[in-house]
């Protein structure tokens, strides 16, 4: 039987998440049954202001279509101000990926406890939804065309 | 110079110019007290990360092609050749690159 590849575009989103907060909502999201899209893979890291500028760009050089980073909402980072430090250097992020020529709504920071199992769920689902319209990587779109 | 080119170039430029300790300095990584108001600083920051990516782009088109004249680097990178001139210049007194003979009576350069 022939196997039929489907032609529909499917986002991959790169999501790097904090051991403490998000990393925890995420599998809350798992154990407590809350269905998301199979189109995030994490990755854990003990703290988002573990996260360099590179990570970011890397993974959307290497063919994530969006690139997520959740950490502990401000006030309640485990190491303190990591959240923070994230925060600023995130606006700057933003800003490198609109340079070089990137939608900027394919970068997102959001803050999720890890009570928040659901909010994590109805954030995948609805960021996969937006790349979904935003459409393929340039990246991507310009290693399929070659 | 195609899309696939220019974007590829653009973005190692913007992860190469992220490693380098000036643009750490001023994102905070290296947390330093600066006593001007937030929109002047960020309009620094801006500056300097515009800087940076462009001499990150002229230093990526000479270590993938070797000996480069200004014209063939505003070919490989789409920046004017005076914009490069003047990174050049920094990156002279940062003795990053230096020049290595003529070619069609225009300088040649090298990384150092």
């Amino acid at each position: 039987m022939v196997k039929e590849v489907s032609e529909e575009f499917e986002p991959l989103i790169v999501a790097f998440c904090c051991n403490w907060c998000s990393y925890a909502g995420a599998d809350l999201a798992g154990t407590s049954r809350f269905e998301y899209p199979p189109n995030i893979r994490i990755i854990r890291v003990m703290c988002t202001g573990r996260v360099d500028p590179t990570f970011v760009l890397e993974a959307l050089k290497m063919g994530a279509d969006a690139v997520l980073v959740a950490g502990c909402h401000p006030g309640d980072c485990h190491y303190q101000k990591g959240n923070y430090i994230m925060e600023k250097r995130f606006g700057y992020i933003k800003r490198v990926v609109e340079r070089i020529g990137i939608e900027p709504e394919r970068v997102r920071l959001e803050w999720i406890s890890a009570s928040e199992g659901g909010k994590f769920a109805a954030l995948v689902r609805e960021m996969t939804q937006q790349v979904r319209q935003l459409g393929p990587s340039p990246f991507r779109l310009i290693s399929n065309s070659k | 110079m195609s899309k696939r080119e220019s974007l590829i170039r653009k973005t190692n430029a913007a992860i190469e110019a992220f490693k380098s300790q000036r643009l750490r300095w001023v994102t905070g990584r290296s947390q330093i007290k600066v006593e001007i108001d937030e929109k002047r600083y960020q309009q620094v920051v801006d500056s300097i990360m515009k800087d940076e990516i462009e001499r990150h782009m002229i230093i990526g088109a000479i270590k993938e092609k070797g000996l480069l004249t200004v014209g063939e680097i505003s070919q490989l990178t789409g920046l004017q050749p005076s914009r490069i001139i003047q990174h050049i210049i920094a990156l002279r007194r940062n003795g990053v690159i230096g020049e290595a003979g003529e070619r069609n009576r225009q300088y040649l350069y090298q990384l150092i």
